[in-house]
């Protein structure tokens, strides 16, 4: 994990934001792009990130903050190791969602919105559908889908991040 | 694998090992559509001439309004001193619909092919993909092609020495559904918050940047390559109905059958032929109980109406809904309406963006009026005052279609299935509540 004190972007992050400028005519396109690139770096958007993306793309803070605030998937704090986030939209609650949100409950002690006492799950339920209806229910878990779930696949699973952690 | 009634021409390579690469396109045909374009018959190809097979094709949008694709491309003005944008709608997120996803992490130099011949037809240099930011694998395979187009010199300056450019780049969405919608798109891809503008002026004129753009549905631009090939009479053959809605179309299936999934098959094939043969039919000892045709803002069907229904634009229209996006859930017998409803309704009332007060409050109080009724706190004047302000959420009050899309994906079910919502209060009367 990047520090967030003073963010600046990796030089990994950094490389891609260059070929990202040379790829929109409006540098005010790149605040999302940054905006990425900073949560891939530090896992949420810190407070220093904020100037600093704004100065890079040349746009105001309260536009950077603005931006922040519509878009669910960024974040101003910091996330658990694993973010869950369980699809409950029609088909995945046709599916079986509810047993899947009463698993993590039940499993880690935690609500929607709650991050585990060590940091490792933060879950969230996802109103949204994710395109993964036909292979419902799933959950997404950082940036991977774990589609076909069932109660007793998504307790193997957190298991798993638990002893790979 | 081809399933039964499935006519595979876009999903030909879907299932091979390795489809998203180019070598594997190339080997199906890949990229010939393009050379014919600019080298063997480039003659022929003029920008209007791709035009007019676009509009023979009858192909029509894929991204839900369905509309043609031929004519939204005349409607980009050229020569206008500025440059002209192609963008691609990748925002993927109407419930139930779950089709472009599989192009874009399994047959994504369709996409781009597609693309660079929207650019040739309107004199673009440049286009993007816009694809929400859940697809993160999505978003991989399609960046991984576009390295290997320009690797190959299908993109960028003089492609295949022809003289001609155009440039592709890609763009994450971040979560928030509205992003689907075009304007909000290209707000979005400007860098701001995803507030769909007020229209007129239309993309096509002042789209992003505001110069000349066209927005068009991922599946919309992977089946040009096979009408350039094969021609738009051929492609408006395809489909069975009436030549009007022409081609295949892809449909997503999910909710109560055997086999849910994606399948391309002829526009104007039974509904219900689908459901038994292609998707593999109800759960067994269960009946079908309901449809919702083309995502969740499309009117549920009852079980009569899909009986009866074909699937092609019209079919649908006739019977007071629409194709959309193809994305179909089907209900059976087990279904509880009222609960189906609450996630419908929870799901628009999150995702308004808030600039009009219709929509705003209108989706709020939705959501509110089926949690009283759940919770067993509702009157049945709630359910009255429901159908009595939904009829002026949309219908022109707001800046997008957002509210007619709530309105025409919650009221139906309230109005066909009421007797269930009734039977909600009458549990709520009697202290039962849930
Ligand atoms: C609320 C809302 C959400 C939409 N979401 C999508 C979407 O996720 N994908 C899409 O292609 N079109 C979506 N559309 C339709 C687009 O506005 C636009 O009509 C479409 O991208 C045009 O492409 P097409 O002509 O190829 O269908 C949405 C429209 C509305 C009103
Ligand atoms: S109708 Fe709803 S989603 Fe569309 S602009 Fe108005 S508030 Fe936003
Ligand atoms: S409803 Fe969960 S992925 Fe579509």
């Amino acid at each position: 994990m990047r520090a967030v004190e003073n963010y600046t972007f990796s030089a990994k992050a950094e490389e891609r934001f260059k070929k990202l400028e040379t790829q929109f005519p409006e540098r005010e396109s790149l605040v999302l792009w940054a905006l990425h690139l900073v949560q891939e770096d530090a896992g949420y958007i810190p407070p220093s990130a904020i100037s600093y993306v704004a100065e890079r793309v040349g746009v105001s803070r309260s536009h950077v903050q603005g931006v922040i605030s519509f878009y669910a998937m960024f974040h101003d704090k910091p996330m658990g190791k694993f973010h869950l986030q369980v699809c409950v939209n029609a088909s995945c609650w046709l599916a079986g969602s509810d047993e899947l949100e009463k698993t993590i409950e039940n499993h880690l002690r935690i609500r929607p919105g709650e991050t585990t006492p060590d940091g490792l799950f933060t879950y969230n339920r996802q109103g949204e559908c994710l395109a993964s209806c036909g292979t419902a229910p799933v959950v997404q878990v950082n940036a991977d889908y774990h589609e076909s779930m069932t109660p007793q696949k998504l307790e193997t699973l957190i298991e798993q991040l638990k002893r790979n952690s | 694998m081809a399933a039964p009634l499935e006519k595979r021409i876009i999903l030909a390579d879907y299932g091979k090992p390795d489809s998203h690469t180019l070598s594997v396109y190339e080997a199906g045909g890949g990229y010939s559509a393009l050379k014919k374009a600019l080298i063997s018959e480039k003659d022929k190809w003029t920008p209007d001439a791709i035009i007019n097979e676009v509009k023979a094709s009858n192909l029509r949008g894929r991204g839900g309004a369905g509309f043609p694709t031929g004519l939204k491309w005349s409607f980009v003005p050229r020569n206008t001193g500025k440059p002209t944008y192609v963008v691609c709608n990748a925002d993927e997120s109407e419930p139930g619909t779950f089709k472009d996803r599989v192009i874009l992490e399994d047959l994504p130099h369709s996409i781009i092919e597609g693309m660079i011949l929207a650019g040739l037809a309107l004199e673009s240099g440049q286009g993007y993909i816009y694809l929400r930011g859940e697809f993160y694998k999505g978003w991989q395979r399609v960046d991984a092609a576009i390295q290997e187009a320009y690797a190959k010199g299908y993109l960028g300056e003089n492609i295949l020495g022809s003289g001609k450019t155009f440039h592709l780049a890609t763009y994450r969405g971040a979560g928030a559904y509205i992003c689907g919608e075009e304007t909000a798109l290209l707000e979005s891809l400007e860098g701001r918050r995803g507030h769909p503008r007020l229209k007129p002026p239309f993309p096509a004129v002042k789209g992003l940047y505001g110069s000349p753009t066209t927005v068009n549905n991922v599946e919309t631009f992977a089946a040009i390559p096979h009408i350039i090939n094969n021609g738009g009479d051929w492609f408006k053959k395809l489909g069975i109905g009436n030549e009007k809605s022409g081609g295949t179309k892809l449909f997503s299936v999910s909710g109560h059958v055997m086999k849910p999934g994606v399948y391309e098959v002829p526009m104007g094939i039974s509904l219900i032929d689908f459901i038994n043969e292609t998707a593999g039919g109800i759960r067994p000892g269960k009946e079908l109980k309901a449809v919702i045709p083309g995502g969740s803002s499309t009117p549920v069907m009852t079980r009569q109406e899909a009986m009866r229904a074909k699937l092609d634009y019209e079919s649908m229209a006739e019977i007071g809904t629409f194709l959309g996006s193809g994305g179909m859930i089907v209900l059976d017998s087990s279904t509880d309406m009222v609960q189906l409803t609450k996630r419908l309704a929870d799901f628009y009332a999150h995702e308004s963006c808030g600039q009009c007060t219709p929509c705003r409050e209108g989706s709020k109080w939705i959501a509110d009026i089926i949690d009283r009724l759940i919770d067993g706190n509702a009157v049945e004047e709630d359910l009255t005052t429901l159908l009595s302000f939904t009829k002026n959420m949309g219908n022109g009050t707001t800046i997008c279609p957002f509210a007619d899309a709530n309105v025409m994906g919650v009221v139906p079910i309230v109005e066909k299935f009421y007797d269930e919502f009734l039977y909600y209060l009458e549990k709520g009367k009697s202290g039962e509540g849930k």
